[in-house]
């Protein structure tokens, strides 16, 4: 303690300046310095994953883009040789038979409506509707003259598709032949050029016959709906009522069709675009078929899309209010147990989880279905034991982990002080954690999300097991049945074919093309993501 | 001559000296100097611990209704959590406990079971150390208090927002931005927004813990200026590094060593005739 001491201090020493040294030698590495090489090392390995992504985008492209020109020379064949002028008679052969589907659909709701709420016994119950089969019988006969056009023409046509198919076949084999100098085994092969005028002829010939037998055919539905017998099940009158409706509809597009046949050109060129919009747009995805492969993404697309749907709407709650919870409620020993446990999930490999599904879960879930106190449970109760509903459960499980992880980040980021200053105006902890914590987190829960849904779009072996690899779009006009449907999704179509495809061939480039979708939409939910934090960062200052 | 290593050692303060060194700041004459003011809150036999470190040692004190009074002392003495005890916000931190006395606040017992600290903080508001308004409009940071409240009618929220802005000298500078963002604004604005934001919950008592901190002169100045304004309607307790401000702007002073109340008397008496020779050596500067 100097409070006294006011002596001035000593007169020091001239002290000797030291040498001003400030040059270093450095070990080198090749001519580099440590901190060089550091640098070339960390900088490296940043433009490799900049190059591999690269060479992954430009693979994928390569691969998948010669789909389109392969496509539209399939199209093209299926035009050509007459499998689309087949294709139109088919499809009035179809309405009518979907409208006979429609008749039997009423018939067993009138079976179902006498025994259950009459009373009688099946075979009561048959011979009431007596004169109803009569009349649903005489009517499914009605498109019998179509039905003789369309298995002869169908021959026809596979047969000059067929005879192209050899012919291109043999074509390669003779260029082959020619490439490795074999000239006389290249002469020995045999091709015919098909004169696909000629080869046609059959077909386009019978437009006429086939147009007065069409007409035939609506004359008969008129004649036969006039003498529709009254239903024993008066409740059920509506649906006849429909039923003659839909007829007229049906009956309406006729003129329509015999437009198509009558102007149809086998050598009109197919539009380039239809190849691109076949693929995205297209809702039917048919392979190996004797007829005519289709390439068409929404159904797998929708497959992909239900499952997520699914796993987001039980994921997010689950993961959002775990974050929550444990951001804060929890104390400290529950922050230890459930912070790994979660992140655990993770852990589990996504093949045992779908043998989980297949063993236990969609089981389960369909007994649930069954009973019969959750019948109110839209789409329940449900028959297929796997579908989108059991492969979307087991995909929230693998989507918790990321939501909840990055979710409580993005908790954690807030400030204390916003949380301070909530309480200290009076907030209770709910009000705090609804208007204050969980706001100013907002974006960085909703990135959160959006890794969850990238992390579930990607997942292949869950739905690959469990999603019943139907392929079809779901039927939405029931509603909440579409999600307890099989469905095939575009990772599980990738895994499952991708194996028996032939490389190169058409078959094997869709498959690509899905992948480079995937690939896309998995590069748009990152980039999303990575804005929206971005945006997240500068709101908290 | 200041010895920094005394306070780091902790070690007896120098009680050498009993007169007076030259000071460095005046303590100002106030209007409400003569006038005997009620005791608003009463702190007796106050044992506070964080877990099993006990940081607050029986401290007994009275505050003032519609004063100022100003915590001062060295760094981690106890002003902050002493203060904090004022409206139980160190519920919000793990193993705190009061092992023995009471806070009174008009007779009443804050640490009682059946207070809801909820409806406390609503009577006593809190301006903390570096400004915190949220990530909202400024309109939004204002009404925060009663919107958690239940409170929608606009025109009752417009007059509260105007009121309570020009309370806290803000009004002028930010009428025209209401709907603007409470982060865009500067500095000393954001702790005014701060105080408006705390004011227009109307609580009776005000807290401040170092609010000018991290304020420049002229944002500290305007505070200041704010806080003689704010005593007519607020009882204010404000917790400060500055014997200037502390000299300013109080009309009493507590001042507090290690946990321990050393004393508390008018400001005057603190900076021109301390009782206490720790007090002498604080407030002069020889230490802290
Ligand atoms: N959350 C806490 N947990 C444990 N101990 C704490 C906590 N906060 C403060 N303390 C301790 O309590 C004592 C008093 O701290 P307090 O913050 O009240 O000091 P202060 O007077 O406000 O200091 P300063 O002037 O630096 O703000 C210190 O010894 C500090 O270490
Ligand atoms: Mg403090």
């Amino acid at each position: 303690m100097s409070s006294a001491s006011i002596t001035p201090p000593p007169p020091k020493p001239p002290v000797q300046p030291k040498p001003f040294v400030i040059h270093k030698e450095r070990t080198r590495f090749f001519g580099l310095t440590l901190d060089e090489t550091i640098r070339a090392f960390f900088g490296g390995n940043a433009f490799m994953a900049v190059v591999v992504l690269a060479l992954i985008t430009i693979f994928l492209f390569r691969e998948g883009s010669a789909f389109f020109g392969q496509n539209r020379a399939s199209i093209t064949l299926y035009r050509t040789a007459g499998l689309e002028y087949v294709d139109y008679m088919r499809a009035q052969q179809e309405g009518h038979t979907a409208l006979t589907r429609y008749l039997f659909d009423i018939r067993l709701r009138a079976v179902r409506h006498l025994t259950e709420n009459e009373a009688l016994s099946v075979a009561e119950a048959n011979a009431k509707l007596a004169a109803f089969d009569e009349f649903a019988g005489r009517y499914s006969d009605t498109i019998e003259p179509v039905r003789g056009f369309v298995s002869d023409l169908t021959d026809v046509a596979v047969a000059i598709k067929e005879k192209y198919t050899i012919n291109e076949d043999a074509k390669t084999e003779r260029a082959q032949f020619l490439a490795t100098g074999m000239t006389a085994e290249a002469d020995a092969v045999k091709i015919a050029e098909i004169d696909f005028k000629a080869e046609l002829a059959p077909l386009v010939g019978v437009t006429p016959m086939y147009v007065e037998a069409a007409n035939g055919v609506a004359t008969a539905i008129n004649d036969v709906l006039a003498t529709a017998p009254a239903l024993p099940v008066p409740s059920l009158e509506s649906r006849m009522t429909r039923f003659k409706e839909l007829n007229r509809e049906y009956l309406a597009t006729f003129p329509e069709t015999q437009r198509k046949l009558e102007t149809w050109d086998y050598l009109k060129p197919v539009p380039a675009l239809d190849t691109v919009t076949g693929f995205l747009f297209g809702k039917q995805w048919l392979t190996a078929s004797f007829w005519q492969d289709w390439y068409g993404l929404v159904p797998l697309f929708v497959g992909s899309l239900m499952v997520s749907i699914i796993a987001l709407f039980l994921a997010v709650p689950l993961g959002v209010g775990a974050a929550i919870y444990i951001n804060q409620f929890a104390g400290l020993r529950e922050q230890r147990i459930i912070k790994p446990a979660i992140e655990f999930i993770s852990a589990i490999p996504s093949v045992v989880l779908g043998f989980f599904g297949i063993a236990v879960l969609g089981q389960a879930l369909r007994a649930l279905s069954q009973w019969e106190a959750l019948s109110w449970v839209p789409g329940f109760p449900f028959s297929e034991r796997l579908n989108a509903l059991t492969a979307g459960c087991l995909l929230a499980l693998i989507a918790v982990p990321t939501i909840f992880t990055l979710a409580e980040d993005a908790l954690n980021n807030v400030p204390r002080s916003f949380k301070e200053a909530s309480f200290a105006l009076g907030a209770s902890r709910m009000q705090t954690i609804l208007r204050i914590i969980v706001p100013a987190s907002l974006s960085g829960i909703v990135s959160a999300v959006l890794l969850g849904l990238g992390r579930v779009i990607g997942e292949t072996m869950v739905v690959l097991l469990c999603a019943g690899n139907r392929i079809a779009i779901p039927d939405f006009t029931q509603g909440f049945t579409a999600f307890v449907q099989p469905v095939h999704t575009m990772t599980g179509i990738i895994a499952q074919e991708m194996g028996e495809v032939v490389r190169g061939e058409i078959h094997y480039r869709a498959l690509f093309m899905v992948g480079l979708v995937l690939f896309f939409i998995a590069l748009l939910i990152n980039f999303l993501a990575q804005k929206i934090v971005r945006k997240y960062r500068i709101s908290i200052g | 001559m200041v010895n920094v290593s005394s306070l780091s050692n902790a070690a007896p303060m120098d009680t050498s000296s009993a007169t007076p060194v030259s000071r460095a700041f005046k303590v100002p004459a106030r209007a409400t100097d003569g006038e005997k003011a009620d005791t608003l809150i009463e702190i007796e036999n106050f044992d506070f611990y964080y877990g099993a470190k006990q940081a607050l040692f029986d401290i007994n004190l009275k505050l003032d209704d519609k004063r100022v009074t100003a915590f001062i002392g060295p760094s981690g003495c106890g002003k902050s959590t002493l203060l904090r005890c004022l409206n139980r916000m160190n519920d919000l931190i793990d193993g705190t406990s009061v092992k023995r006395g009471s806070v009174k606040i008009r007779n009443i017992d804050i640490n009682t079971r059946d207070v809801d600290p909820i409806e406390l903080r609503k009577r006593v508001g809190m301006v903390f150390q570096k400004s915190n308004p949220f990530p909202k409009s400024i309109y939004e940071n204002v009404i925060y208090g009663l919107r958690i409240q239940g409170e929608t009618n606009k025109a009752k929220l417009d007059e509260v927002v105007e009121k309570s802005l020009r309370g806290a000298a803000l009004w002028d500078e930010v009428k025209d931005r209401l709907h603007e963002s409470g982060l865009g604004l500067s500095g000393g604005q954001q702790q005014r927004l701060c105080i408006a934001r705390t004011i227009a919950v109307s609580p009776e008592i005000i807290l401040m813990d170092e609010p000018c901190s991290a304020l420049d002169p002229i944002a500290t100045a305007k505070v200041e200026e704010l806080i003689h304004e704010l005593k007519k309607e607020f009882t204010i307790i404000i917790v400060t590094h500055s014997m200037q401000q502390a000299a300013r702007c109080s009309d009493k002073t507590a001042f507090f060593y290690m946990g321990k109340l050393i004393e508390y008397a008018d400001t005057r008496m603190i900076f021109m005739n301390p009782s206490n020779p720790q007090t002498e050596a604080y407030v002069s500067g020889r230490f802290g």
